[in-house]
């Protein structure tokens, strides 16, 4: 037996030395080609001992995958051919098939030359350069097929001393009179001729629409420049900055200051702001207070669902002048659940349908209180779509109709608005019905951003404009009877469009502020950075952005409202009040009056809060809101692990506290 | 030495007892993935686990395959933004490693056990009548590497025995594709409608075939509605669920044509051949049983109610004993994982999975 065991050991490495290491060798290695060019590869596998043999069923591709095939290389998989599209270094990969299945691979990179630069574009963005100042310039470098260039390190010269180029490239105007700014890169040079001018600024002026705020508040600055003379100047480039100390020792005075003098602070203390030309300047103390906008947020009632998860819902006027709520489930059995909520603290589970489907993730009910319809995922028969029922009674709803057409792949989200209905498809689009007969809907329009890869998590109407919300695509402002753009359902027009980096756009709510009638379309997010447990908390992120939209043509994203841990989900704005369901961070209530900018969060602006965890809920205790709607005072919630409930915003409480005295 | 003939036959007899077989069913509805072990009477979900990322959407884990040593297993999710994803687990861990983007409705897949790649179908279940593709995946690092069109809403990716062709079905377009597994283009297609019957139907395709918007102008909707396609173990013979037409079809590889067709139940919609060869296994979705037909003849031998409703996917053992039947169930009903006992024709065990339980694939036999 030992014997035999040796033998086997004997036979094993003997075979093993035998064994050949084998790798793919190709003229793909240190490949350099040039944009436009085409190249054949020619590959064999070489083992270990030197032998090469060639390799008859050879795969080859670009590591980038297909869907940037076109933009950079494209490699046919069987012959390898690549033609080089884009500059930059870029992996092929070899892939020998041997018979017995046995393959192996290797990575190639391949440098696409950058062709060589054939301008530098140098552009000063300010009209003046003074004498004292930084000089604001910007770079562009295109070379001979016409690519821009990114992330290039100049060369930056001056021509005389009138400039001071500092290690990193920043200019400094210090000495009047004409220079030239040389930048370098691979031997092109871009050269831009400068005035700088003798600073003409004797003194300045610093007035402020305010002198004291309260965190939050923005305040606008008004610098004015004056010569040796006492003349007024015009158009001078100030820089806007601030310093300040909080009235919190333990804490940091922080805020943001814009360049056309806006100032707002996220913290209460004694803030200087400062306007200045070169070595001329002048600041301002401002004094800044608490915003104080605390009010305390009670449960008032709650309608429990504790044997499925909960999601979106709507509450409305039923038409006997009471008032209903009906909210869908996720990841259930299909029931969607009416309620009375005519007594916010005795919310009572009145009827309840159950159709085909997992998951009813939207309801919607229309303006008259008639009809709602659902959202259907995970039916059956594949087919999902929305369902039409009748609210006419809450207590007894019936279904009118099931639509499917063009809706197989899920309705994730919808609308009712004006005998219409807004359903989202698959996750791409949204097609509009006219449910004036709702036992008969009829497609009557479809819109589509018509793009590759395009997606859409959500639809809100208001004023006969639809707010779809695309994902990376931003939010799509789109007519569909506000006449604006000349659309109608049957024939959607979008005319605004704003997306943002993160492109994790997920719901869209319109605002227009009261206090100061700027138009803004609110964005939120979605985001789960780990992924979900559904029995167990979760970790949300994302935050609201706020984009002045009040000049269509040119939104702007001006501030956010961001509770740290916690993320964003569906919310609701009136009389310029924000209600938030940030997930695990539960309903927030949040102070968006007056003009806004910066981080909302930071400032204070955030009246209250509840956690909707319940000790019976789904997840005990685990706080998961879905949504928020308020409704005759009351503010109503969905939440993932609990049902439905209603919160009250109490009174503000009188203020004995002197905090404020010198408010106005 | 009879004694020891004797002791040696009695304990390999009796290891085969205790044998355990290991299995994994998606369920599509919860997006939940469940680890089965069946130890020759019962079966027992070992382990459930969440996937996808967004847990507010439903992701849909549609497909499921194990590659051929073992050590990984690979996962379609249907949904995305607007893409389907495939996500690469260890099956040691069960944690995901790595994830790839697809095309729309990414569903059922397999590795080739002589290129090692992996060809999943785009299904584009919700999309339009148009041409889809199957998408080409290096499972090694998790590249997609060529997305090859085919026809409408393909389904039922399978390879034969050699590795070398990748077999799927048009659902709506009526057809049946084979794909080189090397040279990543389709090779042949064969129109599965019944006017088709014993006709060539050979559409040799020349290896510059483009199938553009042209194609998907002129289609009509299938009759046949096929969803599965099986390369037979060892013969050149295909069978494809006509989930349409309420039949299998029977395909001869050599000559490209279909050679039997054989009314079945009411919607087959997945079928798998036992490895020894000897049956054929269908799901009858329609009215949620399963039926085993002898190879030999195609002679039916058995349907067996399944425990609920919608009857869905196929993993036969590697030792032909067993064929565990995933169904779907509707609403809010679990899933369930049925074990068919190849052998008495007999329905052995059965265990509550996710909501609709659909692809599910075969990892290992183990003691």
């Amino acid at each position: 037996m030992k014997n035999y065991i040796l033998q086997i050991l004997f036979l094993t490495i003997s075979l093993s030395g035998f064994s050949q290491t084998k790798t793919i060798e190709s003229d793909l290695m240190d490949l350099k080609m040039n944009v436009g060019d085409t190249f054949t590869p020619s590959s064999y596998v070489m083992s270990s001992d030197g032998s090469t043999t060639s390799c008859d069923n050879m795969i080859y591709y670009n590591k980038q995958g297909v869907f940037s095939t076109a933009k950079s290389i494209q490699v046919d998989n069987e012959s390898g051919k690549i033609i080089a599209n884009q500059p930059g270094l870029h992996e092929v990969v070899a892939v020998c098939i041997t018979e017995g299945g046995k393959r192996f691979s290797r990575t190639f990179v391949v440098d696409v030359q950058f062709p060589a630069v054939k301008e530098i574009k140098i552009s000063l963005n300010s009209d003046k350069v003074y004498e004292g100042t930084y000089v604001p310039i910007s770079y562009e470098v295109i070379d001979e097929m016409g690519f821009v260039r990114e992330n290039v390190n100049f060369s930056i010269k001056s021509s005389n001393s009138n400039l001071v180029v500092d290690d990193v490239n920043n200019i400094k105007a210090v000495k009047s009179g004409n220079v030239t700014l040389n930048a370098t890169y691979e031997g092109i040079t871009g050269t831009l001729n400068l005035d700088v001018l003798k600073n003409p600024v004797e003194y300045i002026e610093l007035s402020s629409n305010a002198d004291q705020a309260r965190t939050g508040d923005v305040i606008q600055l008004k610098a004015e420049a004056y010569n040796k003379k006492g003349q007024i100047l015009s158009n001078i480039p100030f820089e806007f900055s601030f310093k300040g100390k909080s009235f919190d020792k333990s804490n940091t005075a922080s805020g943001l200051i814009m360049n056309d003098g806006r100032f707002v602070a996220d913290v209460s203390g004694n803030y200087l702001v400062t306007a200045s030309l070169g070595n001329v300047s002048v600041s301002k103390a401002l004094n800044i207070y608490e915003r104080n906008v605390k009010r305390d947020v009670v449960k008032v009632g709650t309608g429990l669902v504790n044997d499925k998860h909960t999601s979106d819902f709507w509450v409305f006027e039923g038409v006997d002048g009471r008032d209903y709520a009906v909210t869908g489930t996720w990841g259930a059995d299909g029931t969607s659940y009416f309620w009375d909520v005519t007594d916010p603290s005795n919310i009572l589970k009145i009827d309840s349908v159950q159709v085909d489907a997992r998951t009813v993730n939207d309801v919607k009910v229309s303006e008259d209180g008639k009809i709602a319809i659902i959202s259907r995922e995970g039916a059956s028969n594949r087919k999902n779509g929305i369902i039409i029922i009748d609210v006419t009674n809450p207590r007894d709803v019936k279904i009118i109709s099931e639509y499917t057409k063009n809706l197989t792949g899920g309705v994730h989200n919808l609308f009712i608005y004006q005998d219409h209905v807004y359903a989202l498809s698959a996750g791409q689009k949204y097609y509009i019905l006219n449910i004036e007969d709702p036992v008969n809907p009829v497609e009557v329009g479809m819109f589509e951003l018509g793009k590759e890869g395009q997606a859409i998590h959500d639809v809100w109407i208001e004023d006969g404009i639809a707010y779809s919300s695309n994902w990376r695509d931003g939010v799509y402002m789109v007519d569909v009877g506000n006449g604006i753009a000349g659309g109608s359902p049957s024939n959607p027009v979008a005319f605004g469009n704003y997306n943002y980096a993160s492109g994790a756009h997920h719901a869209t709510y319109p605002f227009k502020s009261k206090s100061t009638g700027k138009f803004y379309t609110v964005l939120g997010d979605e985001i789960f950075p780990n992924g979900i447990d559904v029995n167990a908390p979760n970790e949300t992120a994302g935050f609201l952005h706020f984009v002045d939209f009040t000049d269509i043509d040119n939104p702007v994203e001006i501030a956010r409202y961001e509770l740290p841990g916690h993320g964003s989900h569906n919310y609701w704005i009136e009389d310029d009040i924000l209600y938030v369901a940030m997930y695990s961070g539960g309903i927030r209530v949040v102070d968006i009056s007056g003009d806004l900018m910066g981080d909302l969060y930071k400032q204070g602006r955030e009246i209250g809060y509840i956690l909707p965890g319940d000790k019976d809920g789904y997840i005990p205790f685990a706080t998961m809101s879905w949504g928020a709607q308020l409704y005759k005072g009351h503010v109503f919630y969905s939440d993932w692990n609990s049902g439905i409930g209603a919160a009250k915003v109490m009174p503000v409480k009188p203020d004995n506290s002197k905090v404020n005295q010198y408010l106005n | 030495m009879r004694l020891l003939v004797f002791l040696t036959a009695f304990l390999i007899s009796n290891s085969s007892f205790s044998q355990n077989y290991y299995l994994y069913v998606a369920a599509e509805s919860d997006d939940m993935v469940s680890l089965l072990r069946f130890d020759g009477s019962e079966l027992i979900e070992e382990e459930r686990f969440e996937v996808g990322v967004m847990p507010t959407e439903i992701e849909g884990p549609h497909g499921i395959t194990v590659d051929p040593n073992g050590k990984y297993w690979y996962l379609s999710l249907a949904h995305g933004s607007p893409y389907g994803t495939l996500t690469k687990y260890s099956t040691e861990t069960n944690k995901p490693i790595s994830s790839t983007k697809l095309g729309l409705f990414p569903a059922t897949m397999q590795i080739s056990e002589a290129t090692g790649l992996l060809y999943c179908v785009n299904f584009n279940l919700h999309g339009e009548m148009k041409p889809s593709t199957v998408s080409v995946v290096d499972p090694e690092i998790m590249v997609e590497i060529k997305q090859i069109t085919t026809g409408a809403m393909p389904h039922g990716s399978r390879i034969s025995p050699d590795g070398l062709y990748q077999y799927s079905v048009a659902m709506m377009s009526g057809e049946l594709f084979e794909i080189d597994a090397i040279t990543l283009k389709v090779k042949r297609k064969l129109n599965l409608e019944k006017m088709n019957m014993m006709s060539s139907g050979n559409h040799q395709m020349n290896s510059n075939h483009q199938m553009g918007g042209n194609h998907s102008m002129k289609m009509s909707h299938s009759m046949v509605q096929p969803t599965w396609v099986i390369p037979h173990p060892s013969k050149k013979l295909a069978y494809i669920a006509g989930n349409g037409s309420d039949e299998i079809i029977e395909v001869n590889l050599d000559d490209w044509v279909i050679t039997n067709r054989i009314n079945v139940g009411k919607g087959p919609y997945n079928v798998e051949i036992s490895p020894n060869g000897k049956y054929l296994v269908a799901t009858l979705k329609g009215e949620g049983s399963t039926g085993i037909w002898d190879l030999e003849d195609l002679s039916i031998s058995k349907v067996l109610k399944n425990t609920t409703k919608v009857s869905h996917g196929i993993a036969i053992s590697p030792d032909s004993k067993y064929a565990f039947i995933s169904v779907e169930g509707i609403g809010g009903e679990p899933g369930k994982v049925d074990v068919i006992n190849l052998k008495d024709m007999s329905l052995e065990s059965s265990v509550n999975v996710g909501k609709q339980a659909g692809g599910i694939a075969f990892w290992k036999i183990s003691d």
